[in-house]
């Protein structure tokens, strides 16, 4: 057996008998999932919308306090010296380090999706793209750890510095809490962070769109871990007891502010959901010239002039989202749209006597997702509603319905709104007048299209 | 005899400090030579220079005539002070891997057998005694099959008992034609063991020779008084 390779193994074999090491390389990403899994139970799919941040955290434990503590562990006890006597160069003895931690991280990060799938989550849709994700973000990172290890002198040092980088890439970096719950001055920040990176191609290459659009992400962590190698490269020592050249921290910390301000450049920075749970009018707003009829019975053609069907969001937004007829699902979400459009025609409420009632319940499967923030399903659940809509309500008398609803928003039964777990959709616990108002919206743009206001796309 | 170890005009500085000021000695094969001398007088500074960790800024250093000091650091196995070894390795795993680093390493069993270790073959590091632990780094040094070993104070801190079974092991070296290049204060140790002693002071070689013809030559009563004389004149 070469000498990388069985110092690599010598180095696995300790870290297994260290109950430390198992502690925090395995034991904390699984407590994390589950508290994930907890905290976000109402989510349409288990932990997938999550994965990145997951994912990232047990790389960033594993490799910027995993990896130091080690390292700085074995050079306070003379491990490295005694390295140092034998006839090889420093490469071997880092690679294999490095070697073992990347196994680790690829173990850790093996058991904590195993738990995940077994948790209902799904399988990742781009499996290709999340091991390069995954590769980009335990190399960014361990850089990271490197520079650490060079840096400190003792194990308490490493916990305390780790922490420090930890902590605000956790809070203001997008790992812990998403982007987009953060307001917009801590969006600005997280992109000096490196883990907001690795959340965002883990996540796409899990529910999104594999690699597309995460060119910048995966050159930001590349360029991340390559700085942090530098500079640990320039920082090294085999004795604690010579003082590493603290200049080269700049070259480390130095490109996560050129990232940053890359970042920036490019916009894309603020993921603003602020604006979803804004209100979006009345009625009014987009019918001003309507006249109050005595029910839906009365309402004719005319009274569909008065919309202005151009006042409505954009289909392609973030409110009242309706996707295009051409656009695939993400094979994330393909089991929850099957399950609802399965469960639709079995639906008690979408089957109620009242038609008016009826229409309402069904919209409120399409607009509860959207108040919800459910990304990638908020926008294909509208198309399978319209479509149950339209083979449930008479041709003649949907218009009229939708019209009614429409300009009556907060009239029927809140009823359904609490019944959306039978399609695997979460309830919606308190004020129910913001679904009311996309109920309205829902209405006035499957009308659009009924009457050939809004074009089909 | 034929010198195994030959160091020429060896000089090294730490800015305004000469650390070394041009040793010069050659070390035979079956042979142990004993470094001795206060601290700082550059006893550690020369084994690091012979092991390659410290760039001389002046001298020649050759290992069986090979002054490469990449291809050296092959032929020698070193026991230095504060070098340790990870808490829960075991010393058969620390000497299958060591021994990787070789082309022809010994057999770990061997080793484990020669230096009393097959007991502990299994055990933790930090559950070995503070003789066991210091067999082990005998044992590792011989990992590699060494022409030279260099020995850097290796039984400091150990008690009576520990001491002497580390210098048996250290005195049986001499029959294997190895060469020893001995760093001790341990003036009984130096007497015992080394064929040939160099007293340092400041960075040089103030005395050569054999220990008991060194105190004859200087008067002394003892290998002590001999080097107090020697190095108060330097």
């Amino acid at each position: 057996m070469s000498a990388l390779a069985a110092l690599t193994l010598l180095s696995l074999k300790l870290n297994f008998r260290n109950r430390m090491a198992i502690l925090y390389g395995y034991l904390f990403p699984l407590i994390f999932l589950v508290a994930f899994w907890a905290l976000y139970r109402n989510d349409p799919v288990p932990l997938a919308l999550h994965i990145g941040q997951l994912l990232t955290i047990t790389v960033l434990g594993g490799a910027c306090f995993g990896l130091p503590t080690t390292i700085v562990a074995e050079r306070e006890r003379g491990v490295w010296r005694r390295y140092r006597l034998l006839p090889a160069r420093l490469w071997v003895f880092i690679v294999s380090v490095l070697a073992a931690r990347l196994v680790l991280l690829v173990s850790a990060a093996l058991l904590q999706l195993a738990l995940g799938f077994a948790f209902g989550m799904p399988w990742p849709a781009h499996a290709g793209a999340l091991t390069i994700g995954f590769l980009f973000t335990a190399f960014a990172f361990m850089g990271l750890g490197m520079t650490i290890a060079m840096l400190v002198d003792n194990v308490p040092a490493v916990q305390a510095l780790g922490q420090c980088i930890f902590l605000p890439m956790l809070i203001l970096g997008g790992v812990a809490v998403q982007l987009e719950s953060l307001p917009l001055w801590a969006q600005h920040v997280s992109v000096f962070f490196p883990g907001r990176y690795a959340v965002e191609v883990l996540q796409r290459a899990f529910t999104g769109a594999g690699l597309g659009g995460s060119f910048f992400d995966l050159l930001a962590l590349a360029l991340t871990g390559l700085a942090g190698a530098i500079a640990a490269a320039g920082m090294f020592r085999w004795d604690r007891s010579f003082a590493p050249n603290k200049a080269w921290l700049a070259v480390a910390f130095g490109m996560w502010l050129v990232v940053g301000a890359a970042a920036e450049l490019r916009g894309q920075v603020a993921i603003s959901r602020s604006a979803d749970t804004q209100p979006v009018g009345t009625s009014r707003d987009y019918a001003p010239g309507a006249k109050s009829t005595a029910d839906w019975h009365a309402v004719t053609e005319a009274d569909f002039e008065t919309i202005a069907f151009d006042r409505l969001p954009s289909d392609q937004g973030i409110i009242a989202p309706v996707s295009r007829s051409d656009a695939a699902p993400d094979p994330a979400i393909v089991p929850l749209l099957d399950r609802i459009r399965d469960g639709l025609p079995g639906w008690a409420p979408g089957n109620v006597a009242d038609p008016v009632q009826r229409t309402r319940n069904l919209l409120a499967v399409a607009a509860v997702p959207d108040i919800l923030e459910m990304e990638q399903v908020e926008r294909f659940v509208p198309r399978l509603v319209f479509a149950r809509l339209q083979a449930v309500i008479p041709p003649q008398d949907l218009p009229k319905i939708l019209y009614w609803i429409a300009m009556h928003p907060d009239a029927g039964d809140d009823a359904a709104i609490h019944q959306l777990d039978d399609l695997g959709l979460p309830d919606v616990s308190g004020a129910t007048k913001p679904v009311h108002a996309r109920i309205m919206i829902y209405a006035f743009k499957l009308l659009g299209r009924l009457t050939g206001k809004i074009p089909p796309i | 005899m034929t010198s195994v170890l030959a160091v020429h005009g060896l000089q090294r500085r730490y800015g305004a400090v000469t650390a070394v000021d041009g040793i010069s000695f050659e070390v035979g094969a079956g042979e142990v030579f004993g470094l001795l001398g206060p601290n700082g007088a550059g006893k550690t500074t020369t084994l690091e220079s012979i092991l390659g960790l410290v760039r001389p800024d002046a001298g020649r250093i050759e290992i069986e005539g090979d002054a490469d000091p990449a291809r050296a650091r092959a032929k020698i196995g070193a026991v230095l002070q504060a070098t340790g070894l990870a808490d829960k390795i075991t010393p058969r795993e620390a000497l299958t891997v060591f021994g990787a680093f070789y082309s022809a390493p010994l057999a770990p069993q061997m080793l484990l057998e020669r230096f009393g270790l097959t007991e502990k073959a299994h055990a933790a590091f930090d559950t070995l005694s503070g003789g066991q632990k210091q067999r082990l780094a005998l044992a590792l040094a011989f990992a590699g099959n060494p022409r030279l070993l260099l020995l850097d104070e290796p039984t400091t801190g150990l008690d009576p008992r520990m001491r002497r079974e580390v210098q048996d092991h250290i005195a049986a070296i001499r029959q294997e034609r190895r060469a020893v290049l001995l760093a001790t204060h341990d003036m009984a140790e130096a007497e015992r063991l080394c064929d040939r002693i160099a007293v340092i002071a400041q960075g040089r070689i103030v005395a050569t020779g054999a220990p008991r013809e060194l105190i004859a030559a200087s008067g002394a009563a003892t290998l002590e008084d001999m080097i107090l004389k020697q190095t108060a004149r330097a």
